[in-house]
């Protein structure tokens, strides 16, 4: 009997899950506000990167060389510091560990700096035990929700997966034949994703997979030059089109569930946008790069 | 006569009149003799002429216009029996093989009479002209190449079909006749002592040929591209290569951008000192993204010619150029101006010079561009901004984003948009009213 029962169980939890991202196909986004300035009234420059979770958010203001912190309650955001580093010239990537310690990658030296809960400065991310080669040049990083850290090391062609500490525990090679990689995601499962913004193509590696597969494809029809990916926790893909300006909503099974948001200056509309970043309350930030703000929608069905 | 050979005789002439009346009930049109092609000769006499040729089209030789055209009427010109794409190969065929790995693209698109002469010719397959003066004839660029090179490949002399196949090729790219370095060793035997005298002793047999020589001859010796990498030009491989002696000799000393710094450092240094690098640079392929290592037909070492560079990767940017040519090409044939006033396209991006405005390899500023401000960046070339009465700058906010400065972009999009003047809605009175909105009608 109770092995019907965790059956029936494990069906339920399995309908809801494919439910729900069948739903993404009727996901779309209504705006609900834009972040322009600090806490000092200063305007934000070519924000190219964010971080964000239910509490709060975390701005690359990248012409500026510096990060803001944001405070998110009921949906209303509350400017909270800002974090200034001699490391951090040109911010491009951020993410946030459970502790609430903030890493960011440093577009000019190419190396990932972080930041204590409290915004102290502790140094650079650096990897130990990592086999060669050695070296690395990270184009971009994600944090999971247990603090594992993957790294897009774009010079030896493959994704580091570090501890919380910065220990080696695995890597999983580029594949053979490919255009460029600008960023990765990694959902729930441990799947890592890779976004190929040349060849507007995904690819994905199962937790314990030691390669990447083509997933889908190409974007191309729906996506210029994409080249910021982000998973929400029912698996659907969020790929930013800079060069098109808008966000493709993609299955797991890389089949396209829809394109939003369209060129243009006023709030709402996005101009080169960079990273993007959803969180459990179902907001979903973007970093309006030549609009030089971050625009807050909500995913609404 | 016996009587066996008189019923042979009875039988043979019974099956001559059976055969007789089956063609009789097969010409049912009652066609003239020679109706198939010989009596087009009485109206077409010229023909006669075209059959002195030394060489003719079989279907002509046997009088069998019909072969190909229609004597009646065709949908097609010259009362040809099909288009031209596909009269040839009714008989021939097999031209391209099936599994070809490259082909013409003149044969492909079925312009066989771009080369042959359908009818008769005194050359050899019925070209139209002798030798490589065929070839030239489109190829014209590469035939003033090859005849001005200081430093000749003697099987370019003796025609282009030493190397490559007309039609279509089974083996290789570029219709050549074997894949290269098969195709380079057949004449150049890299076991023999000059050879390897000459690669420093490396095993090169096996490497590509064309990324150091340029196989219709060149003005550098040892038909070397004309821009030579200076290790290579000294014969310095160890400086990039391991030793020849090495296990694997060919096997670089360090791999993407950090071999070119052990030389290039300053360059290097200048490049990462900047905010922003182009990514390829720093990947695993590194400066050979965009250089070549060892030789090269353009400045700079660069792979292709710049017009093509930036393409390979920026296809989006391209492709949309390509679109918009396209359609101010197909805006100015349906227009009775004689020249459309504002331009579709923007020429440094449509002729490929991204270089103009991006620095390829790091910009401190945004996009890679090679000025901080976008004004100062298009007044680069556009003096009239210097006199544009609309207020611009840092300090004139935009009305529809109190963080962005009005600048060109406010308006304009470089890479296009459809619109003329580059602007980014159909007319002015769209455009102008998304800010003063209170000109709205």
């Amino acid at each position: 009997m109770p092995r019907i029962l965790s059956a029936l169980l494990a069906l339920a939890w399995l309908a809801w899950l494919g439910g729900e991202a069948l739903g993404a196909e009727g996901d779309k986004l209504r705006y609900l506000t834009s972040i322009y300035l600090d806490a000092k009234g200063g305007g934000m420059r070519q924000p190219e990167g964010l971080a964000c979770n239910d509490t709060s958010l975390v701005v690359a203001d990248t012409g500026k060389g510096r990060l803001l912190r944001y405070t998110l309650e009921d949906r209303e955001v509350k400017p909270a510091g800002e974090l200034v580093a001699p490391q951090l010239a040109a911010p491009l990537r951020v993410q946030t560990t459970s502790q609430g310690e903030v890493f960011v990658l440093d577009g000019k030296a190419r190396r990932i700096v972080r930041f204590g809960a409290k915004g102290e400065p502790l140094g650079y991310l650096t990897p130990e035990g990592v086999p060669g080669p050695t070296s690395l040049v990270p184009r971009s990083f994600k944090i999971d929700r247990n603090d594992a850290i993957y790294l897009l090391d774009v010079f030896s062609a493959r994704v580091l997966v570090l501890g919380a500490d910065g220990t080696y525990q695995r890597h999983v090679p580029f594949p053979g034949a490919y255009g460029f990689f600008s960023d990765l995601a990694v959902d729930g499962r441990g799947t890592i994703y890779l976004l190929d913004s040349l060849r507007a193509t995904l690819w994905a590696a199962a937790k314990d997979a030691r390669e990447f597969s083509a997933r889908g494809n190409p974007l191309r029809a729906h996506a210029s030059f994409p080249t910021s990916i982000a998973v929400d926790r029912r698996g659907v893909l969020w790929v930013t089109d800079e060069n098109g300006s808008g966000v493709v909503l993609v299955a797991q099974d890389g089949s396209v569930l829809g394109r939003q948001l369209a060129m243009g200056w006023t709030e709402g509309l996005l101009d080169t946008p960079g990273q993007l970043c959803l969180n459990d309350k179902g907001l979903v930030f973007i970093a309006d790069r030549a609009n030089n703000r971050v625009q807050v929608f909500a995913i609404v069905r | 006569m016996t009587a066996r050979a008189r019923w042979t005789t009875l039988g043979l002439a019974l099956l001559a009149l059976l055969g007789a009346a089956q063609a009789q009930g097969q010409n049912k049109f009652r066609l003239k003799l020679g109706a198939e092609g010989r009596v087009c000769f009485d109206c077409h006499p010229d023909f006669q002429d075209k059959l002195k040729n030394t060489f003719v089209h079989t279907p002509v030789k046997t009088g069998t216009c019909v072969a190909c055209h229609s004597p009646h009427a065709s949908s097609h010109g010259k009362l040809l029996a099909a288009p031209t794409s596909a009269i040839c190969t009714t008989c021939h065929a097999s031209v391209v093989g099936a599994k070809a790995v490259s082909a013409h693209k003149v044969v492909v698109e079925g312009g066989c009479v771009t080369c042959h002469d359908p009818h008769a010719s005194n050359n050899k397959a019925l070209l139209l002209k002798p030798g490589d003066d065929l070839c030239t004839s489109c190829h014209k660029a590469l035939g003033d190449a090859v005849a001005r090179v200081k430093f000749k490949h003697r099987p370019v002399s003796q025609g282009c079909l030493g190397c490559h196949d007309p039609h279509g090729s089974d083996k290789s790219v570029r219709l050549l006749k074997a894949a290269v370095p098969a195709l380079c060793v057949g004449c150049h035997k890299p076991d023999s002592p000059s050879f390897a005298r000459r690669h420093a002793n490396y095993p090169v047999a096996r490497a590509d040929c064309t990324s150091c020589h340029d196989p219709h001859g060149s003005n550098t010796a040892g038909i070397l591209f004309d821009t030579v990498h200076a290790p290579v030009a000294a014969g310095r491989c160890a400086q990039c290569h391991n030793a020849a002696t090495a296990p694997e000799p060919l096997a670089t000393r360090r791999a993407g951008f950090e071999l070119c710094r052990g030389c290039h450092g300053t360059m290097l240094n200048e490049v990462f000192a900047k905010a922003r690098v182009h990514w390829p640079l720093v990947d695993r392929t590194g400066c050979l993204n965009c250089h070549e290592a060892h030789a090269s037909r353009q400045k700079k070492l660069v792979n292709v010619e710049e017009t093509r560079l930036c393409g390979r990767c920026h296809r989006d940017t391209t492709d949309y150029q390509a679109r918009l040519a396209e359609k101010a090409r197909r805006e100015q044939t349906a227009s009775k101006v004689k020249v459309e006033k504002g331009a579709i396209t923007h020429d440094p991006v449509r002729a490929g010079s991204c270089s103009t405005c991006h620095s390829p390899h790091a910009s401190d500023s945004v996009r890679l561009l090679r000025s901080a401000s976008i004004i100062d960046g298009c007044g680069a070339c556009h003096d009239w901004l210097k006199h544009n009465s609309h207020p611009m700058g840092e300090k004139v906010t935009d009305l529809r984003n109190r963080n962005r400065s009005v600048d060109c972009l406010s308006c304009h999009r470089a890479h296009g948009t459809g619109y003329r003047y580059l602007t980014t809605f159909p007319t002015a009175t769209d455009l102008c009213v998304q800010c003063h909105k209170q000109l709205r009608r």
